[in-house]
């Protein structure tokens, strides 16, 4: 008597609900594209035990696109795409330091400085006001390829512009290079190097 | 023979000390001198350092030499003896090629006329120890 009271109550439960899709049990990736503008920069700042540099490479000369994949869950955000750089690009204002970081950087072997992104820690909100997220890319600097997290600020401005700054301290010996040094190393370029980027995009529909 | 090789290693291992103790705090306290040696005219990659640190014993072997020749026409005391050498050597070997370097190669007048006083001071210590050690 007892068990066919609950089947009668547990069974029109079931059959009434067993039908309903629970709301977001399936979970949609979404699939963002953004198309990286040439006024997009990288600088790099750097020292000797004198003075002080800053090179940087004012304009980025190609039209890429960053793919953003939101996946099952909300920091399982993949972000793919690189931007190639020309070391022949670098600027140091300063022809003599230009020559040497190109010099330094093997630029007639390893012409190019690839980013290639990875993962993103969390899917970007895009408002006026800079979010800080981190995420994954790979550099290949003078033939070495080496995974760092990177500090982002994440924003897009009245004019539906994206603005994704990067900035990460890198050294020489990351990526198997020897810092210049002069006069028997009495003066001496020091291994650190500051690199902050910041690409300019727009959203594609 | 002997007096000679002594007399220039004394003379080397005192400039070795004097040269680059006095280079190296010249960097540390007047970086703003050396801005100037960034440039592609100096080596760079650390492959000749070993070059560079011969240097004192390279010019102290040659004036040892040179002193051996020449000491008789040095009078006086040691100090003075070491000045009147040191300026010989001076306007002899390096104002010519001072001269050549400044003409030819893109550097400043300051930076030439500072490895001029490094040359004199390096033959005028040199020329003191070889008039106190090979009289």
């Amino acid at each position: 008597m007892c068990y066919r009271t609950i089947l009668w109550v547990y069974l029109p439960f079931t059959l009434l609900t067993g039908f309903i899709a629970p709301r977001n049990a399936v979970p949609v990736a979404v699939t963002k594209k953004w198309v990286i503008s040439e006024n997009s920069s990288l600088c790099v700042n750097g020292s000797t035990n004198i003075n002080k540099f800053a090179c940087d490479i004012p304009a980025y000369d190609r039209t890429d696109t960053l793919t953003i994949t939101k996946g099952k869950g909300d920091k399982d955000v993949i972000l793919s795409g690189n931007i190639a750089l020309k070391i022949q690009s670098f600027d140091c204002h300063n022809a003599i330091m230009t020559h040497d970081l190109r010099k330094t950087l093997k630029e007639s072997q390893f012409p190019c400085l690839h980013i290639t992104f990875l993962t993103l820690s969390e899917f970007p909100k895009l408002t006026l006001n800079p979010s800080p997220i981190t995420g994954w890319v790979n550099i290949e600097l003078a033939g070495t390829t080496k995974r760092f997290e990177i500090n982002y600020q994440v924003s897009m401005d009245a004019q539906k512009v994206i603005h994704l700054l990067g900035s990460r301290d890198l050294t020489f010996s990351d990526f198997n290079l020897v810092p210049p040094r002069k006069l028997g190393g009495m003066i001496k370029t020091n291994d650190k190097l500051s690199v902050a980027f910041h690409l300019k995009m727009t959203a594609m529909n | 023979m002997k007096k000679i090789l002594i007399s220039g290693l004394i003379a080397g291992c005192i400039l070795f000390v004097l040269s680059y103790g006095g280079l190296y705090l010249a960097v540390r306290f007047f970086p703003s001198l050396f801005v100037e040696y960034n440039s592609p005219l100096f080596n760079s990659n650390g492959g000749r350092d070993v070059l560079f640190y011969m240097h004192p014993f390279i010019i102290s072997f040659a004036l040892s030499w040179f002193w051996d020749r020449f000491k008789t026409m040095f009078k006086g005391v040691f100090i003075l003896r070491g000045l009147e050498f040191g300026l010989v050597y001076s306007i002899i070997a390096l104002l010519p090629v001072m001269w050549i370097s400044f003409s030819a190669l893109d550097i400043t007048v300051a930076m030439v006329l500072s490895w001029f006083a490094y040359g004199l001071i390096q033959a005028i210590v040199a020329g003191m120890v070889f008039a106190e050690i090979n009289p």
